[in-house]
């Protein structure tokens, strides 16, 4: 007689009644063998459950938390809308300037324009960096996590300053502008850096 | 396995979906020995369980809104930390080296002297079996919601779990000579 093989075996261990099934059970209870083998199986089914619980050997929720914070302040970023910011400063610096074109000399506002567009383009070149590089998707050491929250609460902060900025340029303080500007490119560049090299100490 | 912590990890919900810190931190608690243990039993070392664990708490607290309640939370939960195993383990795969490929090969007298205690056995099995018999031994899922999990049929789940069965069967000197 052909005794059960493993997968009749198991089969016999499922819920419900597969067809063949009963035929199966019917000869396990008359085999010893196979009685046996089903008992064996059970008790190494109970074996593997009753094996200890395996305890990680280090604390993570601190890199949890500063991971998932780190992905709130990002959200929130996105969520200022930062295409808005920079075409708001743009359109203030435009509104200062242009009464002053007469005034004082063209080429120097010129290229206070120009430096804002190109800070404005590197900061969007950096940000798309990040976005790519996708940080919230990636596993990171708890200090990488946390030199990387710093510089976006900070980069959160410069980002508010800028708001208020750009509300105040219709009262003329471009060069303010452009220093926010230059931070949050500086900022970002330093975030980049953390993030793909896992670099601890970054000045920028 | 916290019983305790399991038991009243609702009591925390509302909080962790407010995003308090201090609540986060007692799911976490609740949850941590489970998840890590899982995560554990089916990735091949302790670093790439731990990354598990930090990913599973991380999506838990980012998707903590989408928890409807029809379910267990650790039901819940786990099925996340299920999900991030099995993607390490398929990420990692290229690396895994498959276990000796001696099913083939009758018990021999000296194989005795190679009988090995169940962890260790568990241990020699290849990624996806194991992954499969602890998902379907011990965490209880059924075939077709490993199939799903891992992107598979239910007969892969089924010949996963019963080559799997065969080796550690081998292995733990269990076979009787006929």
């Amino acid at each position: 007689m052909t005794h059960l093989t493993i997968e009749q075996l198991l089969a016999l261990r499922e819920p419900g009644l597969e067809p063949g099934v009963q035929g199966w059970r019917d000869h396990a209870e008359a085999c010893e063998l196979c009685r046996a083998e089903l008992d064996r199986l059970d008790q190494r089914v109970a074996r593997i459950r009753a094996l200890p619980t395996l305890q990680p050997s280090r604390n993570r929720f601190a890199d949890v938390q500063a991971q998932y914070r780190r992905g709130r302040t990002r959200r929130r970023l996105l969520a200022l809308s930062l295409g808005g910011l920079a075409l708001a400063a743009s359109v203030a610096l435009a509104v200062v300037l242009g009464p002053r074109l007469g005034a004082g000399p063209v080429a120097a506002q010129l290229s206070e324009q120009q430096e804002l567009d190109d800070i404005i383009a590197r900061s969007r070149q950096l940000e798309t960096v990040i976005e790519d590089y996708n940080p919230d998707r990636r596993v990171t050491d708890g200090r990488t996590a946390v030199v990387a929250a710093s510089l976006e609460d900070r980069l959160a902060q410069v980002d508010r300053q800028l708001q208020l900025v750009n509300l105040m340029e219709q009262r003329g303080r471009p060069e303010e502008a452009l220093r926010l500007w230059r931070e949050r490119v500086g900022l970002l560049g330093a975030l980049v850096d953390v993030h793909t090299t896992g670099a601890t100490y970054v000045r920028y | 396995m916290n019983v305790f912590g399991l038991a009243n990890a609702d009591a925390v919900l509302p909080g962790v979906k407010a995003g308090d810190p201090a609540a986060q931190e007692a799911l976490y608690r609740a949850f941590e020995g489970p998840v890590f243990n899982l995560a554990r039993r089916i990735c091949r070392t302790t670093e790439d369980a731990e990354d598990v664990l930090q990913e599973t708490f991380l999506e838990v607290f980012r998707s903590i809104g989408n928890y409807r309640g029809d379910g267990s939370l650790w039901g819940w939960v786990r099925t996340i930390a299920s999900s991030k195993a099995l993607m390490r383990l398929r990420r990692n795969k290229y690396r895994e080296t498959d276990e000796l490929q001696d099913d083939v090969t009758p018990l021999r007298r000296e194989d005795t002297a190679l009988r090995m205690d169940l962890e260790a056995a568990l241990e020699r099995l290849n990624g996806t079996s194991r992954a499969v018999v602890w998902l379907h031994d011990v965490e209880g899922y059924t075939h077709e919601e490993i199939a799903t999990m891992m992107n598979k049929t239910v007969s892969f789940s089924k010949s996963q779990l019963a080559r799997a069965h065969t080796r550690l069967r081998r292995w733990l000197g269990e076979e009787v000579p006929a």
